[in-house]
């Protein structure tokens, strides 16, 4: 853009600093008292800057042509590696403080003064702790046990109670069954035997009937002749 | 044409400089009035219309960690005024030292397909993009008008302390990864209205 344009539009590019209320915690130049943790942090800072200039300066040097789908799968990997690296720094730095500490704790008992025999008296009293923490520990692994174990009996109760309520149920409804059974043949036989014995009657009774009707016999007239007659048309005339 | 370049200048010692950027200079102002009131460390809040910025200042002014732009979803000139100050400002600031702060997304006027363009707008440049409201469209509770400069402030915070080095172990280029606002494909089918 050229600076006509700049003059022309500057009635519209007004910038402006806004007053800061708050106290001003440090001074940029010149802090005579500034406790050591913040100069700890404004020394983390500067580092981080001076990182964030020397990263603009490499990327400025190494420039190599990619796709851009393919730059962000790198991205994504880089990310990665970086967040696996921080994590193992992280956990890194988490265990130089606790080596850190339980040195100084150390030094600190072997100095031998009042500060290092209440330091005493107080990790005697964790140990005791401690002690008492196992011991519950194993009776409550104890009862856990036991419970498991009546659990378990339980559970084994439970499934004889089951396989005993099932051959329950399968012996009373066979119970009726075998006799049906049996009967059920018995009754059929017999059934048969009253069919055939049926149908032989009722031939013979055609047989009687028809020599009866063949010999033109008067059965009216003659009692006797008149019951068997009579009793022939009891039966169903069947084929 | 003078670009806002990022590293150009010394950074300032305990302290974060942070540029707004807004059209219509009206959620700026309380913003700033917001900003200044972090304790930890020294705030520098910086107001400007648009990118660029006058000449006369160029000496006086310190480095700026953070470049935020607030965009008014009401009015177009205040999506064109942003695209158009983007142009001012060196790419460096686009890794991580740029962000977009959107205000009065719930109101009715806002079309959304401007909405979608400043998605894409912040997408395409690798740059968060925050939602916050100003004082103007909450009407129902007037307990809710101070939360939401309040809100935009935390925010904002949270960005300007790592763009400015002050959170160990974090840069404005990793956070960028981590807030990058992104657009979900099918952000170009028509919307249901």
């Amino acid at each position: 853009m050229d600076p006509s344009d700049n003059v022309g539009n500057l009635h519209h590019m007004v910038e402006a600093v806004a007053p800061s209320y708050g106290p001003a915690p440090d001074s940029s130049t010149g802090q005579k008292d500034a406790p050591p943790a913040d100069m700890l942090r404004i020394k983390q800072q500067m580092s981080n800057q001076c990182f964030e200039m020397a990263v603009q300066l490499q990327a400025g040097k190494s420039k190599r042509s990619c796709s851009t789908s393919e730059a962000g799968r790198e991205l994504s990997e880089y990310v990665n590696e970086l967040d696996r690296v921080k994590t193992i720094h992280f956990n890194s730095t988490l265990t130089l403080h606790r080596m850190q500490m339980w040195h100084a704790i150390g030094e600190k008992l072997k100095r031998n003064d009042s500060e290092a025999l209440a330091l005493k008296a107080e990790s005697n009293r964790c140990m005791d702790l401690c002690s008492r923490i196992k011991q519950l520990q194993q009776e409550s692994r104890v009862f856990q046990d036991e419970i498991t174990e009546i659990q378990k009996r339980r559970l084994e109760m439970k499934r004889l109670t089951h396989e005993k309520m099932k051959e329950m149920d399968e012996l009373t409804s066979k119970a009726g069954h075998p006799d049906t059974e049996k009967y059920k043949a018995v009754l059929e036989r017999g059934q048969a035997n009253l069919e055939k014995y049926k149908k032989m009657t009722v031939m013979t009774q055609n047989v009687l009937r028809g020599i009866l009707l063949a010999c033109k016999v008067n059965w009216l007239d003659d009692p006797k002749l008149r019951d068997i007659a009579m009793t022939l048309e009891e039966f169903s005339i069947s084929d | 044409m003078s670009l806002l370049k990022p590293f150009s200048k010394l950074p300032g010692l305990n302290s974060a400089n942070i540029l707004l950027v807004e059209s219509k200079e009206e959620f700026q102002q309380s913003l700033a009035d917001a900003l200044v009131q972090e304790t930890a460390f020294t705030v520098n809040v910086r107001l400007a219309k648009s990118l660029p910025l006058p000449m006369e200042n160029e000496e006086s002014r310190p480095r700026i960690d953070l470049v935020a732009f607030i965009i008014d979803l009401t009015s177009e000139l205040s999506f064109q005024s942003t695209e158009a100050s983007l142009k001012c400002l060196d790419p460096g600031y686009f890794l991580g030292k740029v962000c977009f702060m959107v205000t009065n997304a719930r109101n009715a006027a806002a079309p959304i397909e401007r909405l979608d363009a400043v998605r894409k707008l912040a997408a395409s440049l690798h740059c968060p993009l925050l939602f916050t409201e100003d004082q103007r469209c909450v009407m129902f509770s007037p307990l809710q008008t101070p939360d939401g400069v309040t809100n935009a402030t935390e925010r904002l915070l949270t960005i300007l302390k790592v763009a400015a080095g002050l959170v160990p172990m974090a840069t404005a280029l990793y956070l960028s990864n981590l807030t990058r606002s992104t657009v979900s494909p099918d952000i170009d089918q028509p919307s249901f209205d």
